[in-house]
């Protein structure tokens, strides 16, 4: 297998992945999504509100603001050695908040929130997530602890993880008219017109619609769109909790784990 | 009534980046080339902010006045 880095960003990360196949790559999607932890509040204790939302629209966004995840430090509450409905230190970060508002109405962002870990903070302290009319108040206790995507998508580490087959454009340059209609029909900009000569400007951009194929007047198409069966193109773009090749990382070990499991479960049953 | 903290479909965080596109669109600014700027590619993430109408601020001018009134009570 080959792995060649496209692009890469704090957020996100593109692979040009050569020598692979669907199923591993549809596996690491599918774990990047629903298994890799990530931190987020989980419970909220009100202990004064006199805002105009609820304490459960409240609860919901605090929860929905992604936390900066430390995966080594922490552990999953339902694998901690603590096996505490209320969590222990190792598997669990309270968050407080103390806001009102003295003069005039003002939004309150999540930077206000204080964490008692100061590496658990939300990924952004810009986030809008209320606001408060003069006289009214907010203060609360948050619980933020790890959990997975397949329970809730606050616990999502990612906003996508996507794989395409790697493509392949062949320009047929004696059958080529340069009408240029399918530089024209593309909507991925693939294609461009250089000194009156179709080119290919940006083959990873393309995403295998065959409009190109279609558009041309000659028959046969004077254009072929094909894919690579064993080279992906995989594109990770992280919520902000955890960097996106740690996210791929910590998928590729989880799926070693559930492996291990079930070869030693098969030896298991078949004795 | 307040801007979601993240996209309904990805799930990208997009809360954050509200407060600067209603500055820029005030300025006369398009509507597509600061969501450009602002690295939101997605139609799923871009209607989000688009779409998005502050209620809140609308409800809010009610409790400003209800302050008002009960500030201008106290003073006599």
């Amino acid at each position: 297998m080959k792995i060649e880095v496209l692009e890469k960003d704090e957020t996100n990360l593109r692979l040009s992945i050569k020598e692979a196949d669907v199923p591993l790559m549809n596996a690491l999607r599918r774990i990047a999504l629903a298994e890799v932890p990530s931190m987020a509040i989980d419970e909220v204790v009100m202990i004064e509100n006199s805002s105009i939302l609820q304490d459960e629209m409240i609860a919901h966004r605090l929860g929905l603001t992604p936390l900066k995840t430390d995966l080594d430090g922490y552990n999953l509450p339902e694998e901690c050695k603590c096996q505490s409905e209320f969590g222990c230190s190792l598997c669990r970060v309270t968050l407080t908040m103390d806001a009102d508002s003295t003069e005039g109405t003002r939004t309150v962002y999540s930077g206000e929130l204080v964490s008692e870990n100061p590496q658990i903070i939300p990924v952004s302290d810009k986030v809008p997530l209320l606001k408060l009319a003069k006289g009214q108040k907010l203060k609360l206790e948050a619980y933020a602890r790890l959990g997975k995507g397949k329970n809730h998508a606050k616990w999502q580490p990612v906003s996508v993880c996507a794989y395409k087959y790697f493509p392949k454009i062949e320009l047929l340059s004696e059958q080529c008219k340069d009408c240029a209609k399918c530089v024209d029909i593309c909507p991925k900009k693939v294609l461009a017109m250089k000194e009156n000569k179709v080119e290919v400007r940006d083959l990873l951009a393309c995403n295998l619609c065959m409009d190109c194929v279609d558009a041309c007047p000659q028959k046969p198409s004077a254009i072929k769109v094909e894919w690579e069966k064993d080279a992906f193109i995989m594109n990770i773009e992280s919520s902000g909790a955890l960097p996106p090749e740690r996210i791929i990382q910590e998928a590729t070990k989880i799926l070693d784990k559930q492996l291990k499991e079930f070869e030693e479960q098969l030896k298991v049953g078949v004795k | 009534m307040i801007i979601p903290v993240r996209c309904f479909t990805c799930g990208k965080l997009i809360g954050d980046r509200w407060e600067e596109f209603a500055r820029r669109i005030r300025t006369g600014e398009n509507a597509s080339d600061i969501l450009d700027s602002l690295g939101i590619k997605r139609y799923c993430c871009r209607r989000m902010i688009l779409s998005n109408v502050e209620i809140i601020d609308e409800i809010l001018r009610f409790y400003e006045e209800a302050e008002k009134r009960r500030e201008a009570r106290n003073m006599y």
